[in-house]
C-alpha cells in the first residue's frame, strides 16, 4: 500500500474506474478516492511516468524512468515522445524532425502509418503508446487491485486519425476505454468541481509536444466548450530543441552531423537547462562534447530562443477568442495546464495576452489526469455530481468535390455529438460509382487538408448525369470520432464506414496486434473475449430491464414479449462458453429494443422541453410578482 | 428534420435565443451519450442520434442565415445561391464600393477604418435581419423576402473578410 498502512481489501468492491493522461513527455493515472481525485504514485511516491519506452533484446519492454536512463545509450531502441508520431503518416514533416530514430519503409498497399525500426521489430506508435498504457494500468492495479473502465485524455486539437489511434492503443493495452476526453476540458472539470466556479474561462495547455487553447463556459455543472484551437506539434519539446541547437552551436558543432546518441544526450541536457532556468536566472553546464568546456545559459537568452514558439501560441489564442466571440476582458480566469507552463516566460506571455494573472493552483502536470478520473467515475455511475461536458470538433470536416475543393460539412467548433448531411449528384452520364474523400482541416483545397478516408460507393445503375443523388451523412460521437454513411437516393444503395483512416490501422490489424501481444495467443484471447462478452451481456440485461420498468406504457402490443424472449435467450447464452453466441444474442436484443429506445428518447426530449416551458412560465410569474411588489412598494 | 419543432419553439424568425440556449442545454442534459454510458447499445445509439439532431437544430436556429433558410424551406421556397434571385444592381454597386474601401484600408494598414467598415456592415446586417423578421411575422409572401437572404450572405462574407484582415494584422 502506498501510504504504508495496511488497508483491508474488499473483494466485492466494484472495479475502480481510472483516468489516464497520456502525455508527450509524461503520463499519469488517477482515480477518485473518497470523492477526491488523486494521482496514483509508484513505490518511490512519484506520479509522473516518463512517456519513454525501451525495447530490449527479445520481448523485454521497459517503461518510464528506467527507460529514460537507457535512452542515451540506446537511442534507437528507446522511443521518447511517441505521442508526436501518433496518427501521423510516414511522410509527415513532423515525423522527420530532430530525433535519433530509424523508420521502416512503407510497403505498397500498407496504410500510411509511421513505423519505428527497433532491433528486429517494426513498431507503430499505437503499439508503443499501448506499452505506456499497460505500464500505467499495472501501476493502478498495484494500488487498486481491480481496475475498471478508463478515460484517456487527448489534446483538443487532435484530429480524427490521432484520436482513433489513441483509442486503438487503449484497446491494445487491454483497457475498457469509456471515453476519450479533451485535455483542456478535463482540466476545467478538475478546476470547476473543486472551486465550484461559474463563468467564462480560457484553458492554456502547453504540454511536451502539443498546444491547446480552449474557451469554455462553466454554468452549474455544464462545461460548454465555445471554441478550441492549437497546434498538435508545438510544446516543451520544441523549447528543448531550440536549446539543443544552441548547445551544438556553442560546442562548435552542427546538429546535422551528430550521432543519434549525441542528439539524445544534448536533448536531455537541454531539458535540464530548461528546468534549471525555471528557478534560477542563470545555469552553468558542461558541454557534452570532446574537449568539453563550460557554458552559461541565462534566462534572458532562453526567453529570446522561445519567443517565436510563444508567438505561435498567441495566434491560436486570438483565433480561439474570436471564434468564441469573447474578449480577454470577458474572461473570469485563465487556467494553466501542462508542464511547459512552469516556464516563467510562458506565464508572463499568458498574462500579457489575456490581461490577467493565470490560475495554477492545481499542479499543471496533474490537473488533466485528475479531471479524467472524475469523468471516469461519472461515466461508471459512481458519482453523484451532475456534470455535463459539451465539447466541440477542433477542425472542420468535409468532402472533396469538383476541382479538389473541400465542401465543409461540419465546421470547426461544432458541438459534439454532431451530425450533418449533404447531397451530391453525378457529374457524368452512366457514372456507376461515387468516390468519397473525407478530409479534415481549414484549407480550401483537399490536398492541403488531412485526408481521413477514401471510399467508393459502387453499383449505381447507369443514369444520365445529375440524376443519381448521393446523400452523405457525417456523425461525430462524444469522443470526437467520425463515422460516415453514404446512400444513393434513387436505388437505396447504402454503405456505412467507420472512418477507416488513410493514416490508421484497420480493425483486423488491431485484432492481430492484440493476438500478438498476448503471450499464449488464441486461448487467452478467447478467454478474454468471453469475459468481456459476459460483462457486456450483464450490462445490457440490467439496463434493458430498467428501461422496461421505467416506461412500460411506451411498449406496443407484443413488444414486451419480443424483448423478453430476446432477454432470456441472452441470459441463457451467457451461461455457455461461447463469446460469439453471446454477441449474437446481444445484437438480437439490440434489434428488439431499437424502436422502444427511440420512443424513450423522444419522451426524454418532450420532458426536457416541457420542463423548460414550465420554468419560463414560472419566471414570467416571478417577474410579474416582482413588478407587482415593486408597485406596491412604491404606492 | 424541423429544427423549430425539435427544440419545441414556434416557427418564427425572431426567437428568444437566450431561452432557446437554455432549452438546448436541458435537452443536452437529457440526451448526451455520457448519460447513457451504462445503457444498451440501442439506447446509446438512439441518444447519440437525437443529441446530434438537437445540436444541429440549435446550430441552425442560432445562426440568422441558417434560421432564415430553414424558414424558407418550411414555406416550400428553395434556397441556395443558385436558386435565389440575383441581388439588385443598386445593392451590388453599394457592396462593391464598400469592398473597394476595405481593400484600400487594408493596403494602408488603416485598422481603425477596417473596424469601422465592419461595424457599418454589422449594423446593415442587423437592419436586414429586422426586415426579414417583420416580413415573416406579417405573413408577407416569402418569395418576395428572398432577396433579403441574399443580402445577408453578402454582409456575412464582408464581415468575415474584415475578421480575416484583423486577424492577419494581429499575428
Amino acid at each position: 500500500m502506498s501510504n504504508g498502512l495496511l488497508e483491508i481489501f474488499d473483494p466485492k468492491a466494484p472495479p475502480k474506474p481510472i483516468g489516464i493522461d497520456l502525455g508527450t513527455t509524461n503520463s499519469l493515472v488517477a482515480y477518485v478516492k473518497n470523492d477526491k481525485p488523486v494521482t496514483i504514485r509508484d513505490c518511490d511516491q512519484i506520479a509522473l511516468v516518463p512517456s519513454v519506452v525501451h525495447y530490449g533484446n527479445g520481448k523485454g519492454v521497459v517503461v518510464g524512468r528506467h527507460a529514460q536512463t537507457l535512452a542515451a545509450e540506446h537511442p534507437r531502441e528507446t522511443i521518447v515522445s511517441v505521442k508526436r508520431f501518433v496518427g501521423r503518416g510516414a511522410d509527415d514533416p513532423e515525423t522527420r524532425r530532430l530525433g535519433p530514430y530509424e523508420f521502416a519503409e512503407r510497403r505498397d498497399g500498407e496504410p500510411n502509418v509511421v513505423k519505428f525500426r527497433v532491433r528486429d521489430r517494426v513498431l507503430t506508435p499505437v503499439e508503443v503508446s499501448a506499452d505506456i498504457l499497460r505500464a500505467l494500468k499495472r501501476q493502478a492495479e498495484d494500488e487498486l487491485r481491480s481496475v475498471g473502465g478508463a478515460v484517456i485524455t487527448v489534446p483538443a486539437y487532435f484530429d480524427d486519425a490521432q484520436r482513433q489511434a489513441t483509442k486503438d492503443a487503449g484497446r491494445l493495452a487491454g483497457l475498457d476505454v469509456l471515453r476519450l476526453l479533451n485535455e483542456p476540458t478535463a482540466a476545467a472539470l478538475a478546476y470547476g468541481l473543486d472551486k465550484k466556479v461559474n463563468g467564462k474561462f480560457a484553458v492554456y495547455d502547453l504540454g511536451g509536444g502539443t498546444f491547446d487553447i480552449t474557451i469554455l463556459v462553466l454554468d452549474d455543472g455544464v462545461f460548454q466548450v465555445k471554441s478550441t484551437g492549437g497546434d498538435s506539434a508545438l510544446g516543451g519539446d520544441d523549447m528543448d530543441r531550440a536549446l539543443a541547437e544552441e548547445i551544438f552551436r556553442l560546442g562548435g558543432r552542427d546538429s546535422k552531423d551528430a550521432s543519434p546518441s549525441e542528439v539524445r544526450v544534448v536533448l536531455d541536457l537541454a531539458r535540464k537547462v530548461k528546468h534549471g532556468l525555471t528557478e534560477a536566472g542563470i545555469v552553468d553546464v558542461e558541454l557534452p562534447f570532446a574537449g568539453a568546456r563550460n557554458a552559461s545559459f541565462t534566462r534572458a537568452r532562453f526567453d529570446q530562443l522561445i519567443e517565436p514558439l510563444l508567438a505561435r501560441t498567441g495566434v491560436a489564442c486570438r483565433r480561439a477568442l474570436r471564434d468564441a466571440q469573447v474578449k480577454p476582458d470577458d474572461l473570469d480566469g485563465v487556467i494553466l495546464v501542462g508542464g511547459a507552463t512552469r516556464v516563467p516566460a510562458v506565464r508572463t506571455y499568458v498574462e500579457k495576452t489575456f490581461g490577467k494573472k493565470p490560475l495554477a493552483d492545481i499542479d499543471p502536470d496533474e490537473v488533466v489526469a485528475l479531471g479524467a478520473a472524475i469523468q471516469a467515475n461519472i461515466l461508471a455511475g459512481q458519482s453523484t455530481d451532475e456534470v455535463l461536458l459539451l465539447d466541440v470538433i477542433p477542425l472542420s470536416l468535409g468532402i472533396e468535390v469538383g476541382g479538389g475543393v473541400v465542401d465543409r460539412i461540419l465546421p470547426r467548433n461544432t458541438t459534439t455529438p454532431a451530425g450533418a448531411r449533404a447531397t451530391y449528384t453525378t457529374q457524368e452520364d452512366n457514372q456507376t460509382g461515387f468516390e468519397i474523400h473525407v478530409v479534415q482541416g481549414e484549407r480550401e483545397l483537399a490536398a492541403d487538408c488531412r485526408s481521413l478516408a477514401k471510399f467508393t460507393l459502387k453499383g449505381i445503375p447507369p443514369m444520365a448525369a445529375g440524376l443519381a443523388r448521393l446523400e452523405v451523412t457525417f456523425r461525430v460521437d462524444a469522443d470526437g470520432l467520425l463515422s460516415v454513411h453514404a446512400r444513393e437516393e434513387r436505388t437505396g444503395l447504402e454503405q456505412t464506414i467507420e472512418v477507416k483512416p488513410s493514416y490508421g490501422l484497420d480493425d483486423d490489424t488491431v485484432e492481430q496486434m492484440l493476438l500478438d501481444a498476448i503471450d499464449h495467443g488464441e486461448e487467452d484471447l478467447a478467454k478474454r473475449k468471453l469475459a468481456e462478452a459476459r460483462i457486456e451481456a450483464h450490462r445490457v440485461v440490467t439496463s434493458t430491464k430498467k428501461s422496461l420498468a421505467a416506461d412500460p406504457d411506451l411498449l406496443e402490443p407484443g413488444e414486451r414479449e419480443k424483448i423478453e424472449a430476446a432477454l432470456s435467450a441472452l441470459e441463457e447464452a451467457a451461461k455457455l462458453e461461447d463469446a460469439r453466441r453471446i454477441t449474437l444474442r446481444i445484437d438480437d436484443l439490440d434489434a428488439a429494443t431499437k424502436d422502444f429506445a427511440g420512443r424513450r428518447m423522444n419522451r426524454a426530449i418532450a420532458k426536457a422541453i416541457e420542463g423548460q416551458k414550465v420554468e419560463s412560465v414560472e419566471e414570467t410569474v416571478e417577474h410579474a410578482k416582482g413588478v407587482e411588489e415593486a408597485h406596491a412598494w412604491r404606492s | 428534420m424541423n429544427p423549430f419543432q425539435l427544440l419545441g419553439t414556434e416557427q418564427r424568425f425572431d426567437l428568444d435565443l437566450a431561452a432557446l440556449e437554455k432549452t438546448h442545454r436541458e435537452l443536452s442534459r437529457a440526451l448526451h451519450p455520457d448519460k447513457f454510458a451504462a445503457s444498451t447499445s440501442s439506447e446509446r445509439r438512439a441518444a447519440l442520434e437525437k443529441a446530434a439532431a438537437v445540436n444541429e437544430a440549435w446550430r441552425v436556429l442560432r445562426d440568422p442565415i441558417k434560421r432564415a433558410e430553414a424558414l424558407f424551406r418550411l414555406h416550400d421556397v428553395a434556397v441556395g445561391e443558385d436558386k435565389e434571385p440575383k441581388p439588385s444592381p443598386m445593392f451590388l454597386m453599394e457592396v462593391m464600393e464598400q469592398r473597394e474601401e476595405l481593400a484600400e484600408a487594408r493596403a494602408k494598414k488603416d485598422l481603425a477604418k477596417v473596424g469601422k467598415l465592419g461595424e457599418a456592415m454589422r449594423a446593415k446586417a442587423k437592419a436586414t435581419e429586422m426586415k426579414l423578421s417583420n416580413g415573416f411575422a406579417a405573413g408577407t409572401d416569402p418569395e418576395s423576402l428572398l432577396p433579403l437572404l441574399g443580402e445577408l450572405r453578402f454582409y456575412k462574407r464582408f464581415i468575415e473578410e474584415v475578421d480575416a484582415i484583423e486577424e492577419e494584422a494581429a499575428s
